[in-house]
């Protein structure tokens, strides 16, 4: 056989072997192709990349053409977020790996408001409060055992908050509600000093539990104090909780006014709180200053050393470890 | 339809306006034109409408001028004739009714051709962090040319983009089936150009042929026409279109400074003093680009510079084998490299110059490679086997003639032969 002969079959087998890999992938594409020929475009885009396109259309109509919107996406699922990006355009998008890091932006004022959440399923338009609420649902409570105080009808719970700080400081109240009576408590939680007010109503025998009873019960993210009035004894546990940093401490079930500090040397970003928990005026003594509060008043201030006070008022402050855990000092 | 009208008359138009090139040469050259004539227009703040304008109005001017007749492809051979046909109807047929699937393309060459064409600039917000917009600093000329087909075709939407990346690889085979066929025989031209459209990689893999809108389609373009210059040096006015080609290089993607400062290297050997027309070019392009760069945010993407004092830290990464191992998959690349080492070996007996230019432009491309993997800070495996059959793709045209020189129709292996 002949140098060209054999140059021949060299070139016929190079050529088969392209073709047997290249031919039924060429088929694949065009039948793939010929399945969406009857479906207008966008459809054959849905159909191509799933209900996440869909979603995608959905929000081109809603989202204002010509505000920057935020696009947080988790951290594994920064594709999403590219493409989205990509069939939103020309509106125009910021990307943000996880809510942490939109959170993280909160002193840049040129982070967008309007914010949409996506992920590999789907996108849609959102707000920072529902994203972070899904997240700590999708987490478990710091407390797993928490302990219940005896039962009472009314008291006050002197610190409630769902706030975030800085990631990744994610403060919120655990809450745990025992029904010990045989018959169905109602429990009326006001969260002052905006005022709101909701009724629980736990079953015979039960318990019933929040991860982020502030956020759960009212739907914001705010701080300040709660009064719990139950209709019947009730046990409970709430835990003023750091989920980002994995600590909780549990919160006294106050009765009445205190002010008793005991003296101790303070950490850092030592704060001062004092509420009011009347339905009227009231006066504390603050290192020998007089200071009214209005009625269900939340006030709180930086300290530097633990002051002297006094009044009718319930007064704790709060301080801060290097490791970033929040040290309670309560009234005696 | 008036994407495809637009893709396929306004290209090989402004091509045609530098000569009577053949079609597919005549397509990258428009291609390349378009997007390096508007990226200078933007650059100097010259409105890219009236850009345009111009360019299609000395088109016109040009094509008069010129009187000689336009060069159409010629039927010869027709057994690899209607292997070639094959695949690009059975692409064209998927192309005009598949939308956009791929990574690259959606991330970002696509997206910046929308955002030049809604903002009719190449450093407006867009740029400047309006929106999502990774790797800021890739060079844009694809995405400007890209930016035309979506202006004239007044949407955004990138089916209308389709037919540009098909069209790049119908150029480029048309490209290699006539050059080849001037420089070996018509036969061999005819068969690289039928062998180029069934490698997988170039035909139907998602991530950077034909039906994506990566860029290292029209990479292995512009490198086979600067490749197709170097071995026609003698011809009229080849230093001016080598000089082009290496703009376009340049302008297309990241790698495409290194590979026309390494193409340059190879032609001053070749063009000897005809050199000087192909490095003006390139520097003009090269200054463009650079300030093009310095006026609009960093992107996200390695900083070159700073990672060159690392490399004698990193020399044991040379040894890498990830990347030789891609050239023998099958599924992408089938026997084509097998296939061109064996040939690089005969062609270098039957026409030393011819083979040494192509190994040549082969090892220059492949080193810069070589030498981004020895530097990146990615895991160099990783790299590897996310770009490699990508980048294998820009050395086609070199490796396809390498074959046509040791293919069985090369009249000086006939001649040896007797």
């Amino acid at each position: 056989m002949s140098v060209r002969w054999l140059t021949r079959i060299a070139a016929a087998l190079l050529f088969l072997s392209l073709a047997a890999s290249t031919l039924p992938r060429l088929i694949a594409i065009v039948n793939n192709a010929r399945a969406l020929l009857p479906l207008p475009y966008e459809a054959r885009r849905e159909r191509q990349m799933g209900p996440w396109y869909a979603s995608i259309e959905k929000l081109r109509a809603e989202l204002p053409k010509k505000e920057q919107v935020a696009l947080i996406a988790p951290p594994r699922d920064l594709d999403s977020a590219i493409f989205a990006n990509y069939y939103l355009y020309p509106i125009r998008t910021r990307l943000f790996a996880g809510h942490n890091a939109y959170r993280n932006a909160a002193p840049d004022r040129m982070r967008p408001a309007v914010v949409v959440a996506v992920n590999a399923a789907h996108a849609e338009r959102t707000e920072y409060d529902i994203l972070r609420d899904r997240d700590l649902a999708a987490g478990h409570r710091i407390v797993a055992a928490p302990e219940l105080s005896d039962p009472t009808t009314t008291f006050v719970l002197p610190l409630a908050a769902s706030l975030d700080g800085p990631s990744p400081d994610t403060f919120l109240v655990e809450a745990t509600l025992a029904n010990p009576n045989a018959a169905p408590v109602e429990v009326r939680v006001t969260f002052w000093p905006k005022g709101l007010m909701r009724t629980i109503l736990i079953p015979p025998g039960t318990t019933t539990t929040y991860y982020d009873f502030i956020y759960q019960l009212f739907g914001i993210m705010n701080r300040g104090w709660m009064r719990v009035e139950s209709s019947q004894p009730l046990r409970t546990a709430f835990y003023f909780a750091n989920r980002g940093r994995g600590d909780a401490t549990r919160l006294p079930n106050a009765i009445r006014e205190a002010t008793r500090l005991a003296p101790v040397p303070l950490n850092r970003d030592a704060k001062l709180f004092v509420i009011n928990p009347k339905e009227t005026r009231a006066t504390m003594i603050l290192n020998g200053e007089s200071i009214s509060l209005d009625p269900h008043a939340f006030i709180s201030r930086p300290i530097a050393s633990l002051p002297v006070i006094s009044g009718d008022v319930y007064a704790f402050v709060t301080a801060r470890e290097l490791n970033g855990r929040t040290n309670f000092l309560w009234p005696q | 339809m008036i994407a495809l009208f637009v893709t396929i008359l306004l290209f090989p138009l402004i091509g045609w306006a530098l000569g009577r090139r053949s079609l597919g040469e005549a397509f990258l050259l428009g291609l390349g034109i378009t997007g390096s004539v508007l990226f200078i227009a933007g650059v100097v703040h010259v409105p890219l409408v009236i850009a345009m304008v111009l360019l299609i109005v000395a088109s016109l001017i040009g094509i008069v001028l010129t009187r000689r007749p336009l060069q159409l492809p010629r039927f010869h051979s027709p057994l690899p004739t209607i292997l070639m046909c094959i695949p690009l109807v059975a692409l064209a047929f998927a192309a005009a009714i598949t939308p956009l699937n791929d990574f690259d393309g959606r991330a970002f060459w696509a997206l910046k051709a929308k955002g030049i064409a809604h903002e009719r600039s190449i450093d407006g917000p867009f740029f400047h962090g309006g929106t999502l917009d990774p790797r800021n600093q890739y060079p844009i000329l694809i995405p400007l040319d890209g930016a035309v087909i979506l202006s004239l075709a007044h949407s955004l939407d990138d089916r209308h983009l389709r037919w540009l990346y098909l069209g790049i690889l119908a150029a480029l085979a048309l490209l290699l089936r006539e050059r080849i066929g001037r420089l070996v025989t018509p036969a061999a031209g005819a068969w690289c150009a039928a062998i180029l459209v069934w490698i997988p990689q170039f035909a139907v893999e998602p991530e950077g042929g034909a039906l994506s809108a990566y860029n290292d389609l029209a990479i292995a373009a512009f490198a086979a026409g600067a490749f197709f210059e170097l071995l026609d040096a003698e011809a009229r006015k080849s230093e001016i279109r080598f000089g082009l080609w290496l703009a376009f290089l340049l302008l297309t993607k990241r790698e495409g400074l290194p590979f026309a400062l390494g193409f340059l290297a190879i032609g001053a050997f070749v063009f000897r003093k005809r050199i000087v027309m192909p490095a003006v070019i390139t520097s003009v392009a090269t200054v463009a680009l650079m300030v093009w760069r310095w006026r609009i945010p960093v992107g996200d993407q390695e900083d070159v510079v700073q990672v060159l004092p690392t490399i004698p830290d990193k020399l044991h990464r040379i040894g890498i084998g990830a990347f030789p191992r891609h050239m023998l998959l099958m599924p992408r690349w089938g026997l084509l490299w097998i296939a061109v080492i064996v040939a690089a070996m005969f062609a270098t007996r039957l026409d030393r110059r011819a083979a040494s230019l192509a190994i040549a432009v082969i090892a220059s491309m492949l080193a810069i490679y070589t030498a981004v993997y020895v530097t990146t800070a990615w895991v160099p495996s990783e790299l590897i086997g996310v770009t490699a059959d990508r980048l294998l793709m820009h050395v086609i045209a070199p490796s396809l003639f390498l074959l046509a020189m040791a293919g069985p129709d090369n009249p000086q292996r006939k001649r040896g032969n007797r």
